[in-house]
């Protein structure tokens, strides 16, 4: 007689457990309902969504020192290429890749910049999207990475910390480097040296051919509302206020070109009883986003993303 | 120029030049070579002297096109009191006519022609209880606001073109004293004394119809000294901006026009246009009586000192801010303002009054009370 038997609705997902899903940043093997990779801590939507199409996305990597404004940076840019239908367009792909959009710009609409990017690298936001070109045919996916300052600067500092960070420059075909234009124009050296330590460490990954001598490079030049020589001419700016890293440049990155961008049109400091003395952007005025993702989408971005 | 017949005379004598040397080589004649060596080169060289000679008489200049002629250019007879009252007029300082103190001078046809200036530039907006959202009012932000008269449109470029040609900047009674010092800093990007993007004194070809742009508040505030009027108070601005209506009990407005953005209203980001447009554009965001661009294309400056921006939680408005002196309001948003949030009749920036900005403007404005009451009746 046989006993038939139900089983459980479980069992056909334990059965998926077989099935293994390489993490789209380092390859190692996880199983298919694992939110981050377990050797590298990237979002595993990135394997499910890469896969299955036919093109590669390409990954742009975009980063600076602490507090320069990247989280900012890239959260505009977001939102403009969203808004706007040319000369770009992106269309995000995932929930996930609204995160950074949606915090960013509820912070920036109330007069306030978003909170500081956390080190731990599962709580940093990613964005997959698909940008569309006047006059290209093919659209263009890229995956981008609001990534600490802290985390980049100990990852440089003492390699192989933040695997994450390591395996997502070596895998980038392009960079956009941010610098503070307001310190570099005060004197302070740290922007300096910090763009510079970064930019060695590029140049000096193991990485697949094209090396990173190769690959497009934009420097942007951050809070240039607060420093308008540097939106007259950014590459000048950087010539005479940062000529250490100006040099380094020509001399490590054969495809590189200078920016200066600002989001905030104007900011002040200001004492609050809860949270200290911070600083405040009192209008959004944003100049000079777009123009480093047109240049690097212009190159020919060569490495695999 | 030279006569086209010269350039065929020298091409002639060097082709000939040419053919001698070849056919004295052909026939072993050297005197025939030699001629024909002296007759090309001497075409030669005639041929690059003439293209070493000054351009202005071989090549097309394009004439730099002539600055306007503004009013202060003209000279006139200074006892002659009618030809000043028209000049003044010209310069857009009716003004000054409609004063108590000067109109007595005025004949009545001037007294008109004053008035009727006053009604087309400038729009009368009625008394009101207007309710201020930036923080740090000890009036629990109602204020009350007398009658008084609103410029329909941003100060021009041709208009402020008469402030800088009447050497108002050589003018120390048009300047706080405390700023006379930097007044000389004032210049254009030629040096001239004038807002920050001109050139020798004067606005770009064509944009006489623009807002100016690359003035600090200081030099608002002496054009509108210079043309008998004042910078706008902020409640004066959103009682103009806010409460379209005079009937009592109004609820203010986020923009003139009513409570959503509407595109093709104002110059924002959203619009598409990404720089300043001539001040009669976007006229269907224009309040019901005719005051344009309240809303977008260019900041204002008001006589306002920054205290914040209305949109802090309600436990941080008193917080100080850590400023080297104190800001100055701006108001209305402009045609880079990102967030149409931040372009609405009670948003408020702030801004350094020293700074000149690309996208800050301003319009003046004048109370009923310091003109004749004629005016309005």
């Amino acid at each position: 007689m046989n006993n038939a038997s139900v089983l459980p609705l479980r069992s056909s997902q334990l059965a998926s457990y077989t099935q293994s899903v390489p993490c789209y940043l380092c390859q190692t093997v996880n199983t298919f309902d694992v939110e981050f990779c377990t050797c590298c801590s990237a979002p595993m939507a990135l394997a499910h969504q890469a896969k299955g199409r036919k093109v590669s996305p390409q990954m742009v990597a975009v980063v600076g020192a602490s507090a320069v404004g990247k989280t900012v940076y890239l959260g505009m840019l977001i939102d403009m290429l969203t808004r706007q239908q040319r000369p770009l367009h992106l269309l995000t792909r995932g929930a996930f890749s609204l995160a950074l959009q949606q915090t960013t710009v509820a912070a920036l609409a109330r007069c306030e910049f978003p909170p500081k990017t956390p080190t731990d690298p599962e709580r940093w936001n990613w964005v997959h999207g698909q940008i569309r070109q006047a006059r290209k045919r093919q659209p263009t996916e890229l995956i981008l990475c609001d990534m600490a300052g802290d985390a980049l600067m100990t990852e440089v500092d003492h390699p192989h910390s933040y695997r994450v960070i390591r395996q997502f420059l070596q895998r980038s075909a392009a960079a956009i480097v941010l610098i503070d234009a307001m310190e570099i124009s005060e004197g302070s050296r740290r922007q300096d040296f910090f763009a510079m330590k970064l930019l060695s460490y590029l140049s000096e990954l193991e990485t697949d051919v094209p090396g990173w001598s190769q690959r497009p490079v934009a420097l942007v030049l951050t809070k240039a509302d607060q420093c308008e020589e540097c939106l007259a001419n950014a590459a000048g700016f950087a010539r005479t206020h940062a000529v250490g890293l100006w040099q380094h440049c020509r001399e490590r990155f054969c495809r590189h070109q200078f920016f200066a961008a600002s989001v905030a049109g104007a900011c002040a400091w200001r004492e609050s009883a809860t949270e200290g003395r911070r600083q405040v952007p009192l209008r959004i005025e944003p100049r000079g986003i777009i123009e480093p993702l047109e240049w690097l989408l212009a190159q020919r971005l060569g490495a695999r993303g | 120029m030279e006569p086209f017949a010269h350039w065929i005379a020298l091409g002639a004598i060097g082709w000939l030049g040419v053919l001698s040397m070849a056919a004295g080589a052909w026939l072993n004649n050297p005197p025939l070579m030699a001629s024909g060596g002296i007759g090309a080169s001497y075409a030669l060289i005639e041929i690059a002297n003439r293209f070493a000679a000054a351009p202005a008489g071989r090549r097309r200049v394009r004439a730099a096109p002539a600055p306007p002629v503004a009013a202060a250019h003209r000279s006139i007879d200074p006892s002659d009191s009618g030809a000043l009252v028209e000049q003044m007029l010209s310069q857009d300082r009716y003004a000054l006519l409609l004063r108590p103190q000067v109109v007595e001078t005025l004949t009545h046809d001037q007294f008109l022609r004053a008035k009727q200036a006053l009604e087309q530039a400038m729009a009368l907006v009625g008394e009101a209880r207007v309710t201020l959202e930036a923080a740090g009012l000890s009036q629990g932000g109602v204020i009350h606001v007398e009658p008084f008269y609103l410029d329909r449109f941003t100060v021009t470029n041709r208009q402020f073109y008469e402030f800088v040609a009447a050497e108002a900047y050589r003018q120390p009674a048009l300047w706080e004293t405390s700023i006379w010092p930097a007044v000389a800093e004032m210049i254009d990007s030629t040096g001239a004394a004038g807002p920050r993007w001109w050139r020798e004194g004067c606005f770009e070809p064509g944009q006489d119809s623009l807002p100016v742009v690359g003035i600090c508040w200081h030099e608002a505030a002496a054009y509108a000294r210079w043309a008998g009027k004042r910078l706008p108070s902020d409640a004066e601005w959103v009682r103009a901006a806010a409460y379209p209506d005079n009937s009592p009990g109004n609820r203010p407005r986020p923009y003139p026009w009513g409570d959503a953005m509407e595109a093709g209203r104002a110059n924002l980001w959203g619009s598409g246009l990404g720089r300043v447009a001539a001040v009669d554009q976007f006229s269907e965001g224009a309040t019901p009586n005719g005051i344009c661009q309240l809303i977008g294309n260019v900041w204002q400056w008001t006589s306002g000192n920054f205290r914040g921006t209305g949109l802090e939680a309600e436990d941080d408005r008193s917080a100080p801010w850590s400023l080297p002196s104190p800001w100055k309001n701006i108001r209305g948003g402009a045609f880079d303002t990102y967030f149409d949030s931040q372009a609405t009749c009670q948003f408020v920036s702030g801004e350094d009054p020293r700074r000149r900005r690309r996208n800050i403007g301003f319009r003046c404005a004048i109370g009923v009370c310091d003109l004749v009451p004629e005016v309005c009746t």
